[in-house]
């Protein structure tokens, strides 16, 4: 198929965009972190928008429970257990063949993001214009967040759960302040100017735990392929400033202003330029158990549970047992929960410790580890 | 006008207090309308406070929209008529 732009004709129509923003489009590329819900229809809108260069990561597998929202996903992608990036890939391709998509199945982590935005030295991958966040879990969101701020790439956050999910575009403040953003309408505070920690694992509801309802993250899925559109047509001034909250069963939408957070705040990421969890200070760290078909997972930010009484932020063992409860078989004693799972058709022993320490049985690859823990504990 | 500030509850924490969305409550600043629902149900008050006098770092709250951080923490003043939102970070995706 030639470059031509008919395809584009309904959006080059636009005032905002034209042909000259169609053309910035096509010469663009966009790294979508996680191929969920959120990923999918960020990578289908961005695809038929025609962003030149799609990066897609996800270290998950389709699951029958992923089609009631993961739009990109059949019935035979489950039957053939496909990876989620490559089965994307598949599918963008057939939407719009005149793009570039480059699909990685691979967990991501503080030793790899970089290279896979195109920023370390011989990275095979193209430089990215712009991170989309359609990934389940605080920590990556977390690593996301140091990578745009490290290198000045605007950081599309976006999180859905049960009826509600929030937005927010990170234009990050540079070391030389220099980034086109930060003339007019001036950078906005990075994630952890805004949520100064993470919260402790097990404390946030995820999809797997509460459920979630399919409407609510495709919007907010195409409220960051608004922003990313924006930021990849240089409007920096059209990005919403707020952080935009929305529960659609409630039929709150809220614009909370966070503008402040920069100047008041003292944060260690984008005031101090401490990238804490790109040097793999903060974050979890993952040992395979010698000869026991499982992995450990430690957390290195203090979240200590003490039992069902736990506080200052600590896991709440109680809570965490009754949700994995409707997952399967669960024993807890005042030290550990054990929980017998079943994941993408395979059986898994998940056992949690009150120090923060997670052992995942019936596997030896730490990114399916990292996965059942993200779904069923949360991060 | 009311004499109460409606204090909204994520529903993470709605299960601390007998699972009400939103909550009516009497108090000149956030910080003594948060502590009156924290000592009614101390369960929610473990959830949000790190200590006696400070909040846990990973949930915003919210006076009309602006954050308490950016005003006078848990001294900013409240208005009868005003809401106070509790917001946490959220994950899914």
């Amino acid at each position: 198929m030639t470059q031509s732009l008919d395809r584009y004709h309904r959006q080059i129509l636009l005032p905002c965009f034209g042909e000259e923003g169609q053309r910035k489009l096509l010469g663009s590329t966009a790294l979508i972190l996680g191929c969920g819900a959120l990923g999918t229809m960020n990578a289908s809108m961005l695809a038929r928008a025609g962003v030149g260069r799609l990066i897609i990561i996800d270290r998950d597998f389709i699951e029958l429970t992923n089609l009631q929202r993961q739009i990109l996903f059949n019935e035979a992608d489950v039957a053939n257990a496909i990876p989620k990036a490559a089965a994307a890939k598949e599918k963008l391709s057939g939407i719009n063949s005149d793009i570039e998509i480059i699909s990685v199945v691979d967990d991501i982590n503080h030793a790899n993001l970089e290279r896979y935005c195109g920023l370390t030295e011989g990275s095979e991958y193209p430089r990215v214009d712009v991170i989309v966040d359609g990934v389940d879990n605080f920590e990556t969101r977390y690593l996301a967040n140091d990578v745009a701020v490290k290198h000045g790439i605007p950081y599309i956050y976006g999180g859905a759960v049960g009826t509600f999910g929030a937005q927010y575009a990170i234009l990050p403040h540079t070391e030389k302040g220099d980034a086109p953003w930060e003339k007019l309408p001036g950078a906005t505070p990075c994630l952890r100017c805004i949520f100064e920690q993470m919260p402790p694992p097990g404390l946030t509801p995820t999809c797997d735990t509460v459920g979630v309802l399919g409407p609510v993250v495709s919007i907010i899925a195409n409220l960051e392929v608004v922003e990313t559109i924006k930021v990849l047509l240089g409007n920096f001034a059209a990005v919403r400033p707020t952080m935009l909250n929305i529960d659609v069963w409630e039929n709150t939408y809220r614009q909370l202003k966070i503008a402040k957070a920069y100047d008041v705040g003292d944060c260690p990421c984008c005031k101090h330029r401490k990238f804490e969890f790109i040097d793999g200070f903060f974050g979890s760290s993952t040992t395979t158990l010698c000869g026991r078909n499982a992995v450990q997972l430690t957390h290195k930010q203090g979240h200590v549970g003490t039992g069902s009484h736990s506080g200052g932020g600590g896991m709440n063992f109680d809570e965490i047992a009754d949700r994995l409860r409707k997952h399967g078989k669960v024993t807890a004693n005042k030290f550990m929960i054990r929980a017998e799972l079943t994941d993408n058709g395979n059986p898994y022993e998940l056992t949690l410790f009150t120090d923060g320490r997670a052992i995942v049985k019936g596997t030896k690859e730490s990114n399916i580890a990292r996965s059942i823990y993200a779904k069923y504990v949360g991060a | 006008m009311p004499d109460t500030v409606t204090v909204q509850i994520p529903t993470a924490l709605r299960p601390q207090v007998d699972n009400q969305s939103t909550m009516n409550i009497e108090g000149a600043t956030v910080g003594q309308v948060l502590g009156s629902i924290k000592s009614k149900y101390p369960d929610f008050g473990k959830r949000l406070y790190k200590s006696d006098d400070e909040l846990n770092r990973f949930i915003n709250v919210f006076v009309n929209d602006e954050d308490i951080r950016f005003l006078d923490n848990l001294n900013t003043p409240l208005k009868p008529g005003d809401e106070v939102a509790i917001v946490p970070a959220i994950a899914g995706g």
